[in-house]
């Protein structure tokens, strides 16, 4: 297709039509590369409206179906060639309730943060599984978390990592790269002070908040974080306390006051 | 008579538990502090009144109703959400706080001035000027400094 418009656009068009395989109408289906009379060479100089190659039809030479079954003299091979789709662990076999296609699905940011054993008392005994804390994102204002618990460490984080994307929610952001004012959030024993920072700054901050602002996309940032630093409720806390924004649109709306940035208009990085 | 976090505290209380008008008492600080979150849009209303309601036709303070004079507010929320999550003080009378022009600027553009934090978008400070009780913006456009009242946000 694309040979045929770059052909449109040459000005010897009139000289691949010469070469048009009129002649070849009887063999439809075939287009071999030609020469027109300049000695120019078309790789399928031959591709006109009706020379179309019928994809559904199946032709004897071009296509190959089944090369040589059972021609060669090697034995056939007693194990299939592919595993069976029920042991493959890595692929996303799991249909996850989101709106993001598989292939948006693969794309995402994906980071476990928090990968511990965890124990149960039973009567039986202590029984141990593998818990696992996973942040998916997308850079642009898509994020979420999810938990998995697992007796395995992959299958764990493989439930995490799905639970986190049928979790995804926008979070707004203040120019694309930072917050819009600078957040104070409590949540359990755990106190965080987030503080929007100019462009080139950097996300300086707790290593679990730097992650979760990657996966935001969330560039410029300063933080701290103080009581507990336990990580799965910092990861919370942090999810909590982008979630509960004030914007400042709506404070406006709130108030009845127009809102005019003049901070991004003269110091935005656009 | 009484001080600005009286006037900080009630407004607060008010918005916490949802109510649709409050009254405090009338005086002429509370008036200018009122009228100033008025104009930036943190409350509905502000009306001369009773002990039991609002005026409902002009009513001069007199010796005799004096007592019972109060200011009604009738208090904004939207979404569900009050207009006006915290009214802090700021100068107390233990430790008073006047800012100088230049001051007052660098609390607006982000910088801190005499260990008062700088205000965040969409925060309001009101400040005590030889002017008048003004917003902390109103205060810098007149070019006058005074005695930081408290902040809301």
């Amino acid at each position: 297709m694309l040979a045929f418009q770059r052909l449109l656009a040459r000005p010897l068009g009139a000289a691949a039509s010469k070469t048009s395989p009129a002649a070849y109408a009887c063999c439809a289906t075939r287009l071999y590369a030609t020469t027109d009379s300049n000695g120019a060479r078309f790789r399928q100089a031959g591709l006109t409206k009706e020379n179309v190659p019928r994809l559904d039809k199946v032709d004897s030479i071009l296509d190959f179906t089944e090369l040589s079954k059972g021609k060669t003299l090697d034995q056939p091979k007693l194990f299939p060639a592919h595993r069976p789709t029920e042991a493959v662990m890595n692929t996303v076999t799991e249909i996850v309730d989101t709106p993001l296609t598989t292939a948006e699905q693969a794309r995402l940011l994906k980071k476990t943060l928090v990968l511990k054993r965890v124990v149960n008392m039973n009567g039986k005994g202590k029984q141990p599984s593998m818990y696992a804390l996973v942040v998916v994102g997308n850079g642009k204002g898509l994020a979420g978390y999810g938990e998995g618990k697992d007796e395995e460490p992959s299958r764990a984080i493989f439930k995490a990592t799905n639970r986190a994307i049928k979790n995804l929610r926008f979070f707004d952001r203040y120019d694309d790269r930072t917050i819009s004012m600078d957040i104070e959030h409590k949540f359990h024993a755990t106190k965080l002070e987030l503080r929007s920072r100019p462009p080139g700054f950097g996300c300086r901050a707790n290593h679990y908040i730097h992650e979760i602002c990657r996966c935001i996309g969330i560039q410029d940032l300063s933080g701290k974080v103080r009581g507990s630093r336990k990580p799965m409720n910092v990861i919370k806390a942090t999810f909590e306390a982008f979630s509960n924004q004030k914007m400042p649109q709506d404070i406006a709306k709130m108030r009845g006051k127009k809102l005019a940035d003049v901070q991004s208009v003269y110091y935005g990085s656009h | 008579m009484p001080r600005v976090y009286d006037l900080c505290a009630r407004i607060q209380n008010g918005f916490r538990s949802r109510l649709q008008t409050i009254a405090i008492p009338e005086t002429k600080m509370n008036l200018a502090i009122c009228s100033v979150l008025y104009r930036e849009g943190f409350l509905s209303s502000v009306t001369r009144g009773n002990h039991v309601g609002p005026d409902a036709q002009y009513t001069p303070t007199t010796n005799e109703n004096v007592a019972t004079r109060r200011l009604w507010l009738s208090l904004k929320y939207k979404d569900n959400m009050p207009t006006l999550n915290q009214l802090s003080v700021i100068s107390k009378p233990s430790k008073k706080v006047t800012f100088s022009v230049n001051e007052l600027k660098s609390i607006t553009s982000g910088r801190r001035a005499k260990f008062i934090k700088p205000l965040q978008p969409g925060e309001i400070a009101v400040v005590n000027t030889n002017r008048g009780v003004l917003e902390l913006q109103e205060a810098i456009k007149k070019n006058v400094g005074g005695e930081m009242l408290c902040r809301a946000s």
